[in-house]
């Protein structure tokens, strides 16, 4: 299989099955083999459904001839592992939900499936969208296809590994203190956490109601766009869920960043950040100017006070699992079972103050966000992780630069922006304004069409 | 000297206990360090010049199901 399929984009493998050089089949055929010969290595998927696959591949096809024009159409996806999807496994990445069928499909799942993707799998998560799998766990973690020693970033490992190997062209993912943001940035790819409210959470697992966001990841900001679109819109099944109007985002993605205000809150974003982040966002500041944007910082002091998002995470993910964790402690990951426990030892004031620093922290953002068009910073610190690391017990929470964004609410993407000596991805985190995705992408899209960083692959 | 905010490890001990919770000995150093930078912000303020967070509830029609 070439890569120029592998890694073809949306609208190119489109145009391709429109004038018949392709067919949803023939794809959907290539990356499974793709899968299975590259898989066992990166371990990004936790069920594979090539039956169903080929199924909606067909479906796809006999649409095509009919002349139905989706953008979306034959285009393979694969969920990350805490969405449900009806009649297929869903494991969060827990045993404790190992052998588990949902009968129902999470809304996420039903708008990609009746915009005609082929579904190829579920991609692996941390265990509940939370903690990394320690070895000897049932459901081992994916490994970065840049470099094998190093995590893929998570929670959504899953989805970042695969996209960056060329195993699918879309994944959801779900980011509750960036685990979109930050598979993207570890992977090399894109991730979009769209506005708290933006897309449905209904039948997505909980880790933390008031943090959780949903979103795609791509390897390209317009393929983001594409696959965020079907996601947007009012679902009275999640009672987050915005009436506020949806934009065209591919639409809009070519009016470039000419006047646009981009702000750059150096204040807790980069400090202590590797220099060779720095240098890489730096630079990425002048591409913006070079492009017409108009480059100025931004002060937002309360950002200093983030790290108390990790209380109202910590309290609402115990609420979500005491039960389970009181019942069957044992089928919960090492270090994850003791984490979540750690929600219970928040009192009730402490996370009244966490959110009322929260607000502030909102409030702030906002007042910011009136005199600038966008927010912009290095999506992580440093570049991936290496397993060695992360899979020691007191690694913990590292301050980071993607939980702000949770914290708000608003809509912030992450896209490549360089790489490391070593040859690790790093990333360009933008954010806006709520339900302003539309602004973040067009200037993300901008940029990457300056750039080349998202045209590197991986040496799998 | 230690930091005044921070969770020491008697403090620790008190809230697994008033919380009806086990957790392994091994691990009260990893938990302890996960909830003293998590509260060191929120123990550093003085509360009564925070930010409110009302209103809890707000009525707008467009709220409202279909």
């Amino acid at each position: 299989m070439s890569d120029a399929i592998a890694y073809a984009t949306i609208r190119e493998l489109g145009a391709r099955y429109r004038r018949r050089e392709l067919s949803p089949v023939e794809v959907t055929r290539a990356l499974l083999a793709r899968i299975e010969k590259l898989d066992p290595v990166l371990r990004a998927f936790v069920t594979l459904t090539a039956d169903r696959a080929l199924a909606d591949a067909r479906a796809a096809e006999d649409a095509l001839r009919r002349g139905d024009d989706r953008p979306l159409l034959g285009i393979p996806v694969a969920h990350k592992d805490i969405y449900l999807t009806r009649g297929i496994r869903t494991t969060g990445g827990s045993a404790l939900l190992a052998d588990w069928v949902p009968d129902e499909d999470a809304t996420c799942v039903r708008r990609w499936q009746e915009a005609g993707t082929v579904l190829l799998g579920k991609l692996i998560t941390h265990e509940f969208a939370f903690g990394i799998q320690f070895p000897g766990h049932r459901l081992p973690p994916a490994r970065n296809p840049w470099n094998l020693d190093h995590i893929p970033g998570g929670s959504s490992s899953g989805s970042g590994a695969a996209l960056a190997a060329g195993l699918v062209t879309g994944a959801t993912g779900s980011d509750t203190g960036g685990s979109i943001r930050g598979p993207a940035a570890f992977c090399g790819v894109v991730g979009l956490k769209p506005t708290y409210g933006r897309s449905s959470r209904s039948g997505v697992l909980t880790l933390s109601w008031t943090l959780d966001h949903t979103g795609p990841l791509a390897r390209t900001v317009e393929d983001c766009a594409y696959l965020v679109q079907p996601l947007a819109g009012h679902d009275p099944a999640d009672p987050a869920s915005s009436r506020a109007p949806v934009d065209d985002y591919v639409a809009a993605l070519g009016g470039g960043v000419r006047g646009l205000r981009v702000g750059v809150p150096r204040n807790y974003f980069l400090d202590g950040i590797d220099p060779e982040v720095e240098r890489a966002f730096e630079a990425a500041l002048e591409t913006l100017r070079g492009l017409g944007a108009e480059v100025r910082d931004v002060r937002i002091p309360s950002l200093a006070c983030t790290h108390a998002f990790l209380l109202i995470m910590l309290a609402e993910a115990y609420a979500y699992h005491e039960g389970d964790l009181r019942a069957h402690p044992e089928l919960y990951g090492d270090v994850l079972r003791e984490r979540l426990q750690a929600g219970a030892l928040v009192t009730g004031a402490e996370y009244v103050q966490a959110q009322r620093i929260r607000a502030e922290i909102c409030a702030e953002t906002a007042e910011v966000l009136r005199t600038v068009d966008v927010l912009a910073s290095p999506t992580t610190p440093r570049p991936a992780t290496p397993f060695a690391l992360a899979h020691d017990p007191e690694f913990g929470f590292p301050r980071s630069n993607m939980p702000p964004f949770n914290i708000t609410g608003s809509p912030t993407l992450a896209l490549p922006c360089g790489f490391s000596a070593a040859g690790l991805p790093l990333s360009l985190q933008l954010s806006g304004r709520p339900f302003e995705e539309a602004t973040v992408l067009r200037a993300g899209h901008a940029y990457e069409q300056a750039t080349a960083w998202h045209t590197r692959r991986p040496p799998v | 000297m230690s930091d005044p905010h921070e969770l020491t490890m008697e403090e620790l001990r008190e809230r697994i206990a008033a919380a009806g919770i086990r957790i392994a000995e091994h691990r009260l150093g990893m938990v302890r360090k996960l909830l003293s930078d998590a509260l060191v912000h929120v123990r550093a303020r003085d509360s009564r010049t925070m930010k409110t967070v009302e209103p809890a509830v707000r009525f707008a029609p467009e709220t409202r199901d279909e």
